[in-house]
């Protein structure tokens, strides 16, 4: 949990948590928070400018990979949402009565292979891989697989996310929903 | 009976009853990719994918796998994406810009106009002999219809004009954009593509006309999708004194546009975007326009339909096409096109590129709950034990009129007010008389 990084207990105990390590936990506690279904705390994570995006992904050929994602602000998307939208997401997961997640999904989040690509002052670029699996009533199951290109901003011991890429495993959508978070 | 004639029981459309069969039944799905998919016009795209010559991209002429390409000539080609050889997809991208395609197993190549120009071992294999136009890719019937891109692989059918009858009306209006002016819409880049575990007709039927099913989108009547600064997910004037909810359905061809018809052909603007100032100066000014342009057509505010048998559209700013590609009687895959008006300025795009995109498809907070509908009726469509009561499409029946409440929608409108399932009562009309079963009762009103 995010609490316990930087708790003054355990400062004597062990050596204070590397940047690597706390980012790290900032995305296992982020992806607990998801699927625990807190998702106001997940939201209270995102900058108020943050942005969240998920592009589709297309069969190109070798030479013209540029196109092999559709263009941010540009072109068509899974998700293209800001904090606002976000928020009308979480509101309308809540309510019991978006039929499409209600009941709620059983979900995990995994996210793996965590690399700090860049490390400024005020923000931090970070990659990662994610397998987030959905079970849904009795069963449907959803796998998926891919990328996460993260912007944090440090916050105190923690993190805010300006800007989160999803870059998906899937060119058609192999399911028929996407009711979760990445 | 023969093969190709289904049980009359199975679609009574006259007393509103259909068996559940019709969605999960194998011989019934293969008979219907014959008859129906096989003698219709199928829409596979819009000209504004492929501006240049050489442009293509792959689509679905339902289960059929094509390559739509705009050809070194300039011409709009919709090809079966099939080698002649073999069988293998000559094209295996999405997308993309090319003279030729080559098929990867044996070499034949084909011109981006479907000739066969390229034939490995021509001399020593073939002795110069083959007869190349006879062995070209194989060439669809292709009808463009102000921007859209329709084709079939029948000799028979009609042309896609005669097939269309009197939704022309509908079809147009929505190819035209919110001012009114023809072939008024262009794509936005990236076709959504998803599967559903569902039998194709259980989205068709709902875009023909359900506006029985309000409580599935409570959630996002709640929340609020609309840029109005208003709760609910629509963007046009919602207030029920000034306009008649009609369910326009079109028999001859199993077509069906659900629209509101306001009272007054000089209504004002209705402010739905107020919350973006320079889009919704946009909209008014693209509202008078279209008033100028069309006069009394005007009133017509087309919210969406279906041209029979698997594309649905979406109108009144929710521009958006939506073809079932039929896999199995209980697997489809759904593809979205999403289209803004080509002439607005870059704001406007971009703002309905976001209400788009958070509508429909899997991630839109609108279609999310549609697709668990149409997944959860394909259970109960399988069920052996409820297959002994057949589906109840009794809602508001036998009150529909024809020509009706204006001349304009055509002497082949057949058209019911309110809350009905007078267009899907239709749609199967249609279906069971394209999969040579009777048609009975006054419904259609033969």
């Amino acid at each position: 949990m995010m609490a316990t990084i930087g708790d003054p207990s355990r400062q004597g105990a062990a050596p204070a948590p590397t940047l690597k390590e706390r980012v790290e936990d900032f995305l296992s506690y982020e992806g607990e928070l998801l699927d625990e279904r807190r998702f106001d705390e997940w939201l209270e994570l995102f900058a108020e400018d943050a942005r969240y995006w998920m592009p589709l992904a297309r069969n190109v050929e070798h030479n013209n990979l540029e196109e092999e994602y559709s263009r941010e602000q540009q072109d068509a998307a899974w998700f293209d949402e800001d904090k606002k939208t976000l928020l009308q997401r979480v509101m309308q997961l809540k309510g019991g009565d978006h039929w499409a997640e209600e009941p709620f999904s059983r979900t995990t989040h995994i996210t793996a292979n965590t690399r700090i690509e860049n490390a400024a002052e005020t923000e931090l670029t970070v990659k990662s891989r994610f397998i987030v699996y959905v079970n849904r009533r009795e069963g449907e199951v959803r796998l998926f697989v891919g990328k996460r290109i993260d912007v944090l901003r440090p916050v105190g011991a923690g993190f805010l996310i300006a800007k989160r890429s999803i870059f998906l495993d899937q060119s058609k959508l192999l399911f028929k929903n996407l009711t979760t978070f990445f | 009976m023969d093969g190709d004639t289904i049980d009359g029981r199975l679609v009574d459309a006259g007393s509103g009853l259909i068996d559940r069969r019709i969605f999960s039944d194998k011989d019934i799905f293969e008979q219907e990719m014959k008859q129906v998919f096989g003698k219709s016009w199928l829409f596979v795209g819009h000209e504004s994918q492929i501006p240049n010559k050489g442009d293509y991209f792959t689509s679905q002429a339902g289960r059929d796998a094509v390559v739509v390409t705009r050809d070194s000539d300039g011409e709009v080609r919709v090809m079966l994406n099939v080698c002649t050889h073999r069988g293998m997809p000559v094209c295996r991208y999405d997308k993309g810009n090319a003279k030729r395609f080559t098929c990867p197993y044996h070499g034949w190549t084909f011109s981006n106009n479907g000739d066969l120009s390229g034939l490995p071992l021509s001399t020593e294999g073939y002795g110069g002999q083959l007869d190349r136009k006879k062995w070209g890719l194989i060439q669809a019937r292709v009808t463009l219809y102000y921007g859209s891109i329709w084709a079939t692989f029948d000799e028979t059918v009609p042309p896609f004009e005669d097939t269309l009858g009197d939704m022309a009306v509908m079809l147009r209006d929505f190819m035209q954009g919110p001012d009114g002016e023809d072939d008024g819409l262009e794509v936005i880049d990236g076709i959504l593509k998803f599967e559903i575990h569902s039998n194709w007709k259980f989205g068709a039927e709902n875009n023909a006309g359900d506006l029985y099913h309000d409580v599935s989108h409570n959630s996002v009547q709640r929340v609020g999708l609309a840029l109005s600064g208003l709760r609910g997910r629509h963007v046009w004037n919602a207030d029920k004194h000034l306009f008649k909810t009609l369910n326009v359905a079109y028999p001859a061809g199993g077509h069906a546009a659900r629209v509101n018809l306001y009272d007054d052909e000089q209504r004002e603007y209705h402010p739905q975007w107020a919350v973006i100032p320079e889009v919704d100066e946009y909209f008014r000014a693209a509202h008078y326009a279209r008033q100028e342009r069309l006069g009394e057509k005007a009133r017509l505010l087309n919210r969406g339909g279906i041209v029979f048998p698997n594309i649905a559209y979406n109108s009144a700013g929710r521009w958006q096409i939506t073809m079932w590609v039929p896999r199995a009687p209980n697997r489809t895959e759904v593809w979205k096109w999403y289209f803004v008006p080509k002439n607005a300025p870059q704001k406007v795009k971009d703002t309905l590129r976001h209400y788009l995109l958070r509508y429909g498809g899997p991630s839109g907070m609108v279609e999310q709950d549609d697709i668990e509908n149409w997944a959860s009726a394909q259970v109960g469509a399988e069920s052996a034990a409820a297959n002994r009561l057949p589906m109840n499409y009794t809602l508001h029946m036998g009150q529909a009129r024809w020509a009706w409440p204006v001349p304009w929608f055509g002497e082949g409108a057949y058209v019911d007010e309110g809350v009905s399932e007078h267009a899907q009562r239709i749609f199967y009309a249609h279906w069971a008389e394209m999969m040579g079963g009777p048609v009975s009762g006054q419904e259609t009103g033969r």
